[in-house]
């Protein structure tokens, strides 16, 4: 029961971390990231093999195998993510955008996909990695039990941690440029704004919430292969953006409550149909892709809507009057005729 | 009595060309804009107007042809570029931020905002709560003088065509330009709001911003312009003061003659 209980927090707060990764590429700056899972990926190999020791006498095929501890293998494997993100950027947004930028992602998930699947050398193919050392399991005397929940809640702390940096950057006027860069790329450059530096700075931290919340998934499972990041499981994380409510960091954590825990993990926690074995985790995605349309359709902001920020939150004082008329006099109006064809 | 101007203009460019498939937009358009002055760009119905706003803005790039802002060469630079230079514009057709608040809109303008930088954001709170705060209280004065002060938290896609219009050029004056480009700012607006927005202008030019504006009405022209230009087929067919073009027959049979606001079929 704790054991399962706990499965069910790890991966709601792991989501709420990745949700807010791609909410700030799509949610805030539109780019339509659907290699997202690819970037979650690396995140997760990379942890792994800066966590691993020595691929010598594992029976695994890897590179690195730094056996560096928890939390430094997790940090570095967010930064490899996001070096990774920067030379996908490079290549494609400076000259992509919208439509064709998300062709381009979705082939490189596929690309990465096959690669990772099939070249063993580096992440040991299709079987991927195991065996990757459990934080802290020997120093605290943990048992499989006992590391359930506190991994769950050391994940729980990290993603509180990194929603208060990434509240900042949204509440900033760097956010307010990535929405401005959402809503039209042409007026943002023209204001002055780089738009595709803006988009670079929107993707790296993107990447390192996904890097970092991938590199959760490799140590909460202690193995992480190919099966685990299909590419059509960058959708389940715009279910969780779009059920949660585009826009919204606490919306990702209420899109990670519904979509991820409730409707993807705890089905696999209910007694299986008579004569039917596994019949209900095939239904899990049908069930994500219903529900995807359900509130596209009767509510597209979102279980909890991206809220506005009020003038009063600027730490200004207000005018007491509320004219929709100019009230400068100074202002010099044209004396008569113009406009009176 | 206005001179022509001279080889100091805020805004110049020579020889502007740009073909969409084989059709030129532009065709050799050449100008030069006095400083500090309202100067009028006028022509018929495709005559390349918009195009030469969007390469002289950098929204758009030109084939051939070079710009100059002040002294600096800016030929095809990218738009983000030669708004660092002062140069800032307006669309035909209002492009809002429209998830942004009315507020917020204003607020994207100014450049080099600290808190657009990521080690700022982590660890100097203190210094962009300070910008923030004097940006929103000069944006906050800016939408009084524009009469949207009431719709400051409003939504920009919520607001109706003529507030956007306002807020085009609300967002522009926040920027601190030095040359303005309007792209018919009157363009669908009651008459009293053009009366307004005319005011603004005139207040733009004696804050010394150099202004560039397409417009059709010619009593709006007559009244706030300084200078004209008549672009006509891409090219530029004459320039000077509206009475003075009015004696030109070439402008007259292009533009100013039988129709005016419609813009003649050519």
């Amino acid at each position: 029961m704790v054991y399962y209980i706990f499965t069910l927090v790890f991966f709601c707060f792991d989501y709420f971390i990745l949700a807010m990764g791609l909410n700030i590429e799509y949610g805030e700056t539109g780019i339509l990231n659907f290699a997202y899972i690819g970037f979650v990926a690396i995140g997760a190999y990379f942890t792994g093999v800066f966590s691993l020791h020595s691929a010598a006498n594992s029976g695994q095929h890897y590179i690195l195998g730094l056996g560096l501890p928890f939390p430094i293998n997790l940090l570095l494997g967010g930064i490899a993510t996001m070096a990774f993100a920067l030379i996908v950027a490079l290549i494609t947004l400076r000259r992509l955008r919208t439509d064709y930028l998300a062709i381009v992602l979705i082939s490189l998930s596929l690309v990465l996909y096959d690669f990772c699947n099939n070249f063993v050398s580096i992440f040991n193919g299709a079987d991927g990695l195991y065996n990757v050392p459990e934080p802290y399991a020997k120093a605290f005397g943990l048992t499989v039990n006992s590391f359930i929940p506190f991994f769950a809640c050391v994940t729980a702390l990290i993603s509180l941690l990194m929603w208060f940096v990434m509240s900042r950057v949204t509440r900033a006027p760097m956010g307010r440029t990535f929405r401005a860069i959402r809503d039209d790329q042409v007026v943002a450059a023209a204001l002055g704004k780089n738009v595709f530096r803006m988009q670079l700075k929107s993707m790296l931290i993107g990447s390192f919430y996904a890097g970092i919340g991938g590199g959760l998934l490799i140590q909460f499972g202690g193995s992480f292969n190919p099966t685990a990041w299909l590419p059509g499981e960058t959708f389940v994380i715009f279910a969780v953006l779009i059920v949660g409510g585009a826009g919204n960091n606490i919306g990702m954590f209420v899109g990670a409550l519904l979509v991820e825990t409730l409707l993807i993990h705890l089905p696999a926690f209910l007694p299986e149909i008579p004569g039917h074995p596994g019949l209900i985790e095939y239904f899990d995605n049908a069930v994500v892709g219903i529900v995807l349309m359900l509130m596209l359709w009767f509510r597209p902001q979102g279980v909890v809507p991206a809220g506005i920020r009020r003038a009063a939150t600027f730490g200004v004082v207000e005018r007491d009057h509320d004219s929709s008329l100019p009230t400068s006099t100074e202002m010099p109006l044209l004396s008569s005729g113009v406009g009176n064809e | 009595m206005l001179d022509a101007p001279s080889r100091t203009g805020a805004l110049r460019c020579e020889g502007i060309t740009k073909a969409f498939q084989g059709v030129h937009a532009v065709n050799g358009a050449a100008f030069d804009i006095p400083e500090g002055q309202v100067t009028a760009l006028i022509g018929p119905n495709g005559a390349g107007k918009t195009t030469v706003v969007n390469i002289l803005s950098g929204s758009m790039a030109c084939d051939s042809g070079r710009e100059f802002i002040g002294e600096t060469e800016v030929t095809n630079w990218p738009s983000h570029k030669i708004a660092r230079l002062g140069l800032f514009r307006t669309f035909q057709l209002s492009r809002e931020l429209g998830g942004l608040t009315v507020l917020e809109n204003l607020l994207t303008a100014p450049a080099d905002q600290a808190g657009e930088s990521l080690v700022n954001v982590l660890f100097r709170p203190g210094l962009i709560r300070r910008q923030e705060r004097e940006n929103a209280e000069r944006a906050l004065h800016v939408l009084d003088v524009y009469g949207l002060y009431r719709h400051r938290d409003t939504p920009a896609r919520e607001l109706s065509g003529g507030q956007k219009k306002l807020l085009e050029i609300a967002r522009a004056v926040m920027a601190s330009p030095k040359i303005l480009l309007l792209d018919e700012p009157m363009a669908g607006v009651n008459p009293a709001l053009i009366e307004l927005i005319g005011g603004y202008i005139l207040d733009l030019k004696q804050s010394g911003v150099t202004v560039l504006m397409i417009e059709h009405n010619l009593n709006v022209v007559e009244q706030i312009c300084d200078y004209v230009i008549v672009l006509a087929e891409g090219r530029t067919l004459a320039t000077g003061r509206l009475s003075e073009l009015r004696e030109n027959t070439e402008v007259v049979r292009a533009y100013l003659g039988e129709v005016i606001d419609a813009g003649p079929a050519h």
